[in-house]
C-alpha cells in the first residue's frame, strides 16, 4: 500500500494517514493480519516527523483497527471493531453531505448517485 | 531536565530597538519545533543566543542545562547548527572542511559522513569557493549532523535552495530523528516543510511569543472566520474571547480564533449576532499571514 500526504491540506498529516489506512482496510486493500510499515520506515518514506506517524498509529490502535505486537510489528486487526451504528452514520454524514451538494451542483440526480455508489462498490470487490 | 530552554530572553542591537522582549519556551528531548516569524522578528538572534554567538542582555538560554557562553566547548560537541549565511573557509577543499570537523567531534560518525557525501555527490577535492550555494549548504549540513548531535538548530537552512535539495535536508533530519532522537529547532519560510517536520509551532511577533502550540492543535482547534464587513465591528470582534487577530481583506473581516470552527460560529452568533460568518480550519501558511497582518 502506498500512502501519500499533502502538508498544506485542510486535514492534519496524522489524520491524512489515518484516513488512508482506514480506507485501505475498508476497501480490502489491507486485509486482516496484513503488516503495516514500522512508523520509522513510514516516516522516512513520507518524509515527515516519526512522531506524527506514531500518533496516527496510536489513534488507529485505539480505534481497534490495527494492533502492535511488540518486537514483531504493526498489523491490521483480525477482528475489526463493531462500531455503534449511530456513530457509523454520523461519521458518514459529512462525506455524504459533501457528495450530495456536489451532485446537486453538477445536476446529477440522487438515483444516479446511488448507481455510482453501487458501481464503485462492485469495483472494490466486496 | 529540558533539552533546550529559553528563559525571559531579551536582546536589543541598540538601546530602544528591542528585538526580543522576554521570550520563554523549552523543548523536550526528541521534540521538533518550527520557529516562525516575519523577517526581523528575532529568529536568527534567538538561535545565535542558543549557540552562544551573542549573549542575551537579560534572561538566558540553556542547552542540556549548560550555559552556551561559559560551557561552550562541551555544549557545541553535542549540538549541530546551520545558519542561513554560514561562511565556510573558502580556500579549503570540501575534504579539508570535513576533516576539520571530524577532528573536533569525538562522536563523529564516519559511515554517516560517507552516506551523506555520496548522497549529496560532494567531491572532497573541490574547493569551497567553487561550490554553488546549494552545495555549500549541503557541506554545512553534513558538518552539522555527522557527529549525531543531540540538538540541531537550523536557521532558515533551505533559503534559496531548490526543492530537491530542500527535500534532502528534510530526509536527513527525519533519519536523524529516527536514529538519534535529536531535538530540532528550525526556522523556515517554507510552511509545507514546517508542517512535515514540526510537532510544535513557536511563533515570535514583535519580540514576544505569539504562539506556542502543538501543530495539530493549531490545525484542529483554531479557525479563521470570514465576516462581511457591513454590520461587523472590528473593535468588538477583537475584544471577543479567543480572538487573536483581525484584519480587513477584500471587503471582509478576517479573524483568527483559538477554537474550532463550530464553536467559533456559535460565539459570533451568540455574542455579536453575526450569523453570516464563514468559519473554517486553517492551514499554517494562512494562519501565519493572518496573525502577522492582523496584529501589525
Amino acid at each position: 500500500m502506498q500512502l501519500h500526504i499533502n502538508p498544506g491540506d485542510e486535514l492534519p498529516i496524522y489524520r491524512q494517514i489515518m484516513r488512508q489506512i482506514t480506507d485501505a482496510i475498508a476497501g480490502g486493500l489491507l486485509p486482516a493480519g496484513a503488516q503495516l510499515p514500522s512508523h520509522r520506515d513510514l516516516a522516512e518514506q513520507l518524509v515527515i516527523a516519526p512522531l506524527t506517524v506514531k500518533k496516527a498509529y496510536d489513534e488507529l490502535e485505539r480505534q481497534g483497527l490495527i494492533m502492535t505486537q511488540r518486537g514483531k510489528g504493526t498489523f491490521v486487526s483480525e477482528r475489526l471493531p463493531d462500531v455503534d451504528p449511530e456513530q457509523r452514520r454520523e461519521r458518514l454524514r459529512d462525506s455524504a453531505q459533501r457528495l450530495l451538494s456536489q451532485a446537486a451542483l453538477s445536476g446529477v440526480s440522487l438515483t444516479e448517485v446511488v448507481n455510482l455508489l453501487e458501481e464503485i462498490q462492485k469495483g472494490m470487490g466486496r | 531536565m529540558k533539552t533546550l530552554e529559553f528563559e525571559d530572553v531579551h536582546y536589543a542591537y541598540q538601546e530602544g530597538a528591542d528585538v526580543l522582549q522576554g521570550v520563554s519556551f523549552s523543548l523536550d528531548e526528541g521534540e521538533v519545533a518550527g520557529l516562525l516569524g516575519k523577517n526581523g522578528a528575532g529568529k536568527t538572534t534567538l538561535m545565535r543566543i542558543a549557540m552562544g554567538i551573542v549573549g542575551a542582555q537579560k534572561g538566558s538560554a540553556r542547552i542540556f542545562g549548560l550555559d552556551p557562553r561559559k560551557d561552550a566547548v562541551e555544549m557545541k560537541r553535542r549540538v549541530g547548527y546551520v545558519s542561513e549565511d554560514q561562511a565556510l573557509p573558502e580556500f579549503l577543499t570540501v575534504g579539508e572542511v570535513i576533516r576539520l570537523h571530524r577532528r573536533l567531534f569525538p562522536t563523529w560518525d564516519e559511515p554517516l559522513e560517507r552516506r551523506l557525501r555520496e548522497r549529496f555527490t560532494l567531491s572532497p577535492k573541490v574547493k569551497i569557493k567553487t561550490l554553488s550555494k546549494g552545495q555549500a549548504r549541503q557541506v554545512a549540513l553534513l558538518c552539522a549532523v555527522a557527529h549525531r548531535p543531540e540538538v540541531l538548530l537550523l536557521d532558515e537552512p533551505a533559503g534559496g535552495l531548490d526543492p530537491a535539495v530542500r527535500r534532502e535536508f528534510l530526509e536527513t533530519s527525519v533519519r536523524l530523528l529516527n536514529e538519534t532522537g535529536t531535538t530540532i529547532l528550525f526556522s523556515s519560510h517554507y510552511m509545507t516543510d514546517v508542517e512535515r517536520m514540526a510537532g510544535r509551532i513557536v511563533m515570535i511577533h514583535e519580540g514576544r511569543l505569539l504562539i506556542d502550540n502543538a501543530l495539530d492543535d493549531l490545525r484542529e482547534n483554531y479557525s479563521l472566520a470570514l465576516i462581511p464587513q457591513e454590520g461587523a465591528d472590528r473593535r468588538r470582534l477583537s475584544d471577543l474571547k479567543g480572538c487573536l487577530s483581525v484584519r480587513v481583506q477584500g471587503g471582509a473581516l478576517h479573524a483568527i480564533f483559538s477554537c474550532e470552527p463550530e464553536r467559533c460560529r456559535a460565539l459570533l452568533a451568540g455574542e455579536l449576532e453575526i450569523h453570516n460568518a464563514f468559519c473554517t480550519p486553517i492551514a499554517l501558511e494562512d494562519m501565519f499571514i493572518e496573525l502577522v497582518e492582523g496584529r501589525s
